[in-house]
C-alpha cells in the first residue's frame, strides 16, 4: 500500500516554499523558488519539484498557506500562515511559546498553544518595517551582498544607533552614518539592531514567553537572531527547516 | 418571505429596508426644505437633537453623509478636496469628506449637503466636530455652537453636570436668538417622547440578536441606525422601527438568522468600512461567521422622558460611549461578548479617527483575559479606502476565525 503523504505549500510574497512529508511527520522532499510574478505558477513548479524529489506524483490533498494561499489553483484547501507557522514550529519544537518569523515582506509573532494552535498573534503593518525588504534595503545602501549584512554586523563592538524603524527614515539615517564615517560593521550592527527592535516590541505585544523559535528567511542571518535575543532577554532556536516551517504547518493539516 | 431569496447568498435581506429607504428619504427633503426656509443646523451625531427639533429646526448630520461618501467609495476623492485646501491626509477622514463637500458640493455625492444655517456641535464623541465645523464655518458663514462635554472618568462630579447643564440653556438661548423662537415645554416633551419609544424599539431590534442564529448582523444593524442617529425625536420613524422589530422578531420565532449558515459570533468594535460594508461582513457571512453585537450601534440607549428632561439630556449625552474612559469601553465589550455569547472579538483601527481607536491594543489584551475569547485588532479606515489593505485583514480575520474553530 501506497504509504500516506502530506503536501504543503507556502506561498509567501518572496519565496514559495513546498513539502512533502511522510505519516511520521517528517519532511521527505521539499523545494523553495522565488515567488515571482504568478504566485500560481510558483506553486505548480513547487509541486512538479517536490513530486520529483519524492518519485512520483502523489494525488493527496494540497494545503495552501502564505500571501497567496488563495491565488492559486492545485491546492485543495488554505490556511492562514499564522495556524500554519504555529503547527509546524511545533512539530518541530513542541515546547514552543512564542514562534516569530520573520519573512521577506512580512513579520509575525504567534503565541503558540499547548496543541501547536495559535492563541494570538500580531502581524506587521502595511510597510516594510522589520521585514526581510528592510534589511535588503539596508545592504544596498551599504553596497554589500545581502548575505555579507549579517556577518558584517557580527564584526561590530560598538553598533551604531539607528533610530528609526521605517524603512525610508533609516535609509536617510544610515547614509548619514557613512557621510559621518562610521564603520560598515557598526552600521551593520545598528541597523540589526533596529529591526530586532522593533520585531521584539510587536513580539511584546502577544507577550514574551520562553521558549521562543524563530523561522522564516531572515532567522537564518546569525546578527539578527543575536540581536533578537538580547531585545527580548531570550534565547532563541532557529530550526533547521526555518523557511519550511509554514509549509510543514499545510503539509500536516493535508495529511490530517 | 424572506426565506424566498436567492439560493446563493449567504445572507437574507431585510424587508424592512425598502421603508427605511423611504425614512432616510423624506429626511433628506426635509433637510433640504428646512434650508431653503433659512431653518437647517448641521449637527454632530451626538448631539442633543431634540433641542433644536423642538425649537422648529431642520437638521443634517455631516457624519451620516460622509458615511454616504465612503459607501459611494469616493472617499478618496472627497478627502482630496479637503486637501486640496491644506488639511492632512491624517485628519479624521469624515471631517475631510465633510470639509471636502463643502468646498465642492457640485463634485460630491447628492451634491453635497444642504446649506446650513448653524453648526451645532457636541465634543461628546470628540474634539476634532469643533475645528471640523469651524472650517465649515469659514466656507458657509453658518455660526458655529459648541456644547462642551468634559469627558468623565468614573462618576460624573456635579459641577460637571450643572456647567453641561448651562451649556444647554446657552443652547436655548442661541436658538432662540439665531431664530427668534423660544423653546415650548409641551413640544420638547413631545419630541423627547418619541425619541425615547425610538430608542426603545431600536434596543429591543438590537438585543434580539442574542439569540441563536442572530436576526441581524452588522451592516443590517449599521444601516438600519440611520434613522435613531439623525431623526431621533421625529414621530414617522416609530414607523420604521415599528416594522423592523417586527421584522426581526419574526425571524426570532421562526429560528431564521440573519445569515444562513451562523458558526462563529464575534463583536465588531469601532465604525465599519463604509466602502466596504456590504463585501466585507457578506463574504465573511459565507463562510459562517456573524455580528450579533457590535460597539458602535449599541450607542443609542437611553430614556429622555419625564421630569426634567434637560437633566436626562445631560446624563445621557455627557455619558456616551466615546467621552468615558478606557474603562467603560473594556467594560462594555465584555458585557456585550457575555450577553450575546460571543466566541470572539474583532477591533478595527480606524487611522483616522483617533478618539474611538486609542488604546484598543490594551484593551484587545484584558478583554481577553476577562472573558477568555481571542480578538484580533485590523487597521483601515472608514472613509478613506486608500488606508484599506484588503489581503492583510483578510489574513487576520481568517486566523482569528481558525483559532476559534
Ligand atoms: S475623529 Fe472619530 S469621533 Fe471624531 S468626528 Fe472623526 S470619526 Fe467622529
Amino acid at each position: 500500500m501506497r504509504e500516506k503523504v502530506g503536501i504543503g505549500i507556502d506561498v509567501g510574497s518572496t519565496t514559495t516554499k513546498g513539502v512533502i512529508i511522510n505519516s511520521n511527520g517528517q519532511i521527505v522532499a521539499s523545494s523553495i523558488r522565488s515567488t515571482g510574478a504568478s504566485a500560481n505558477d510558483a506553486a505548480e513548479s513547487v509541486l512538479d519539484e517536490i513530486e520529483e524529489s519524492y518519485g512520483e506524483a502523489i494525488d493527496q490533498s494540497v494545503v495552501s498557506t502564505g500571501y497567496g494561499r488563495k491565488l492559486i489553483s492545485i491546492a485543495d484547501r488554505e490556511v492562514t500562515e499564522i495556524t500554519c507557522h504555529s503547527l509546524g514550529v511545533h512539530h518541530i519544537f513542541p515546547d514552543v511559546q512564542l514562534a516569530i518569523d520573520v519573512g521577506g515582506q512580512d513579520s509575525k509573532a504567534i503565541r503558540v498553544g499547548s496543541e501547536g494552535r495559535p492563541t494570538d498573534f500580531e502581524l506587521n503593518d502595511k510597510c516594510s518595517a522589520g521585514t526581510g525588504r528592510f534589511l535588503e534595503v539596508m545592504a544596498r545602501v551599504l553596497d554589500v551582498p545581502i548575505e555579507g549584512l549579517g556577518p558584517l554586523a557580527l564584526q561590530s563592538q560598538n553598533p551604531c544607533s539607528i533610530s528609526s524603524t521605517c524603512t525610508v527614515f533609516a535609509e536617510s539615517e544610515v547614509i548619514s552614518q557613512i557621510s559621518s564615517g562610521k564603520s560598515p560593521q557598526d552600521i551593520a550592527a545598528g541597523i540589526h539592531q533596529s529591526m530586532a527592535g522593533k520585531i521584539a516590541s510587536m513580539s511584546r505585544r502577544v507577550g514574551i514567553v520562553a521558549p521562543v523559535v524563530a523561522t522564516g528567511g531572515v532567522a537564518l542571518n546569525p546578527a539578527f537572531v543575536d540581536y533578537l535575543g538580547k531585545s527580548l532577554g531570550e534565547d532563541i532556536s532557529v530550526p533547521q527547516e526555518a523557511q519550511f516551517t509554514g509549509a510543514l504547518g499545510a503539509a500536516l493539516l493535508s495529511i490530517q | 418571505m424572506a426565506s424566498n431569496d436567492s439560493k446563493e447568498r449567504a445572507y437574507r435581506k431585510l424587508e424592512s429596508s425598502s421603508l427605511l429607504q423611504q425614512t432616510m428619504f423624506r429626511y433628506m427633503l426635509e433637510a433640504q426644505a428646512a434650508s431653503e426656509e433659512g431653518k437647517l443646523a448641521w449637527v454632530t451625531s451626538g448631539f442633543p437633537v431634540e433641542i433644536p427639533l423642538a425649537m422648529g429646526l431642520g437638521v443634517s448630520y455631516p457624519e451620516q453623509y460622509t458615511a454616504v461618501v465612503g459607501s459611494q467609495k469616493v472617499g478618496p476623492e472627497v478627502c482630496g478636496f479637503a486637501e486640496d485646501l491644506g488639511y492632512s491626509q491624517e485628519l479624521c477622514s469624515y471631517a475631510r469628506a465633510g470639509i471636502g463637500s463643502t468646498d465642492r458640493p457640485d463634485d460630491s455625492p447628492l451634491g453635497g449637503l444642504p446649506e446650513p444655517q448653524v453648526l451645532l456641535a457636541c465634543n461628546n464623541i470628540c474634539g476634532t466636530v469643533l475645528r471640523w465645523y469651524e472650517a465649515v464655518s469659514e466656507l458657509t458663514g453658518a455660526p458655529v455652537f459648541l456644547l462642551d462635554t468634559p469627558p468623565v472618568q468614573r462618576r460624573q462630579p456635579s459641577h460637571h453636570k450643572e456647567y453641561v447643564r448651562a451649556g444647554l440653556e446657552e443652547l436655548i438661548d442661541f436658538l432662540g436668538e439665531e431664530f427668534d423662537t423660544s423653546l415650548e415645554e409641551e413640544k420638547l416633551q413631545e419630541v423627547a417622547s418619541n425619541s425615547t419609544k425610538a430608542i426603545d424599539l431600536w434596543t429591543k431590534s438590537l438585543e434580539a440578536c442574542k439569540h441563536k442564529p442572530s436576526p441581524l448582523n452588522c451592516a443590517d444593524r449599521f444601516l438600519a441606525m440611520a434613522p435613531v442617529v439623525s431623526m431621533r425625536g421625529k414621530k414617522h420613524i416609530l414607523e420604521y422601527y415599528e416594522s423592523l422589530l417586527d421584522e426581526v422578531e419574526g425571524r426570532v420565532q421562526q429560528g431564521i438568522g440573519a445569515i444562513r449558515n451562523e458558526r462563529v459570533r464575534l463583536l465588531w468594535d469601532n465604525i465599519p468600512p463604509w466602502f466596504s460594508i456590504y463585501k466585507f461582513f457578506n463574504g465573511l457571512a459565507k463562510r459562517g461567521v456573524v455580528f450579533p453585537a457590535d460597539t458602535y450601534t449599541h450607542a443609542w440607549t437611553g430614556s429622555l422622558e419625564g421630569e426634567g428632561i434637560l437633566n436626562r439630556m445631560v446624563d445621557i449625552y455627557s455619558n456616551v460611549y466615546l467621552n468615558r474612559g478606557l474603562r467603560a469601553k473594556v467594560d462594555k465589550m465584555t458585557g456585550l461578548i457575555e450577553e450575546y455569547d460571543l466566541d470572539g472579538f474583532v477591533m478595527f483601527s480606524v487611522r483616522s479617527c483617533k478618539r474611538y481607536s486609542l488604546g484598543q491594543l490594551v484593551s484587545k489584551d484584558l478583554v481577553t483575559e476577562r472573558t477568555g475569547v481571542p480578538g484580533v485588532v485590523i487597521e483601515g479606515d472608514m472613509v478613506d479606502s486608500r488606508l484599506f489593505n484588503e489581503a492583510q485583514i483578510q489574513t487576520r480575520i481568517d486566523a482569528l476565525i481558525e483559532m476559534i474553530e
